[in-house]
């Protein structure tokens, strides 16, 4: 039942690298550290980009905010994406079939899908309006969905553990 | 045809998936109210994140779950305290979903006693 898992899996968890991660002494518990000061870092930069979409700050010029704020959701998502790396490698043929596990990389993909639309139709629409502007509709629920999302992928994140 | 081969191979990847899931435990699943105390030779010793594991033959052959082997070096139960061979106790808590498994409390080594929490 344990190695249930696909095969896949099972051969990354046995591979060299895997094996590796797990007899550092230092390497699992960096990147267990590090996901959670991506996460941190994640969530902060999308939460501005959220909260302008759904307007609060208005004051400040939504083209401007999506353009810092951006770069560094994308820097802390590749960090998040390393660090979990790591820790999934490490028991990957029993991550794999943890139905939280499964659930949160469907939030994440559902995520990653919102950030796409919003890159594609929405940002072009919000980016070169001035100040105090109303945004459009689709800023906003997408703003909403991102923020219900992420949230939920950081719950989901810590409750791996519990099933 | 080939709508019909990918549907199947789908659905093989769905039940692939979601089989093993139903039967999969992490830590929530250990019987605090029964601890168990597991004496006898240690059979074999992995030194690894994120949990050390040593299986014992005591009673039968438990799989005993310690602790993040940074933490292990710092109560002083490094590796070659629970190498394979040694006479190790263990009080702990057995698993509820998987048979012959359980956490460690603590484990006493050579007459010492290391806390695993």
């Amino acid at each position: 039942m344990e190695h249930a898992a696909p095969a896949i899996f099972v051969a990354l968890e046995q591979s060299g690298l895997a094996s590796g991660i797990r007899q550092s002494l230092w390497l699992y518990p960096a990147a267990n550290v590090g996901h959670i000061v991506f996460l941190f870092c994640f969530a902060g930069a999308i939460a501005v980009m959220d909260l302008r979409m759904v307007g609060a700050f208005a004051a400040t010029s939504p083209g401007h905010v999506l353009r810092g704020a951006r770069r560094a959701a994308l820097v802390a998502f590749s960090g998040l994406a390393v660090t979990g790396f790591v820790l999934f490698a490490a028991e990957a043929s029993h991550v794999a079939v943890n139905p939280v596990f499964q659930f949160k990389l469907g939030l994440i993909v559902i995520g990653l899908i919102n950030i796409a639309l919003f890159e594609l139709y929405t940002a072009p629409m919000v980016k070169d309006l001035p100040p105090l502007a109303p945004l459009p509709k689709a800023a906003r629920r997408s703003g909403i969905l991102s923020l219900a999302i992420w949230l939920a992928v950081a719950a989901c994140g810590r409750s791996i553990a519990y099933f | 045809m080939g709508g019909i081969m990918s549907k199947r191979i789908a659905l093989i990847a769905v039940f692939a998936l979601v089989g093993p899931a139903a039967a999969h435990h992490g830590w929530g699943s250990y019987d605090a109210a029964n601890p168990v105390t597991v004496s006898g030779p240690i059979l074999t010793s992995k030194f690894e994140n994120p949990h050390a594991t040593i299986t014992v033959k005591g009673d039968k052959e438990w799989t005993v779950t310690l602790a993040p082997t940074f933490r292990m070096n710092n109560r002083g139960a490094t590796a070659d305290v629970i190498a394979t061979g040694k006479t190790v106790t263990a009080f702990g808590y057995p698993s509820t979903a998987e048979k012959g498994e359980m956490r460690a409390e603590r484990i006493t080594v050579d007459g010492k006693t290391y806390e695993m929490r």
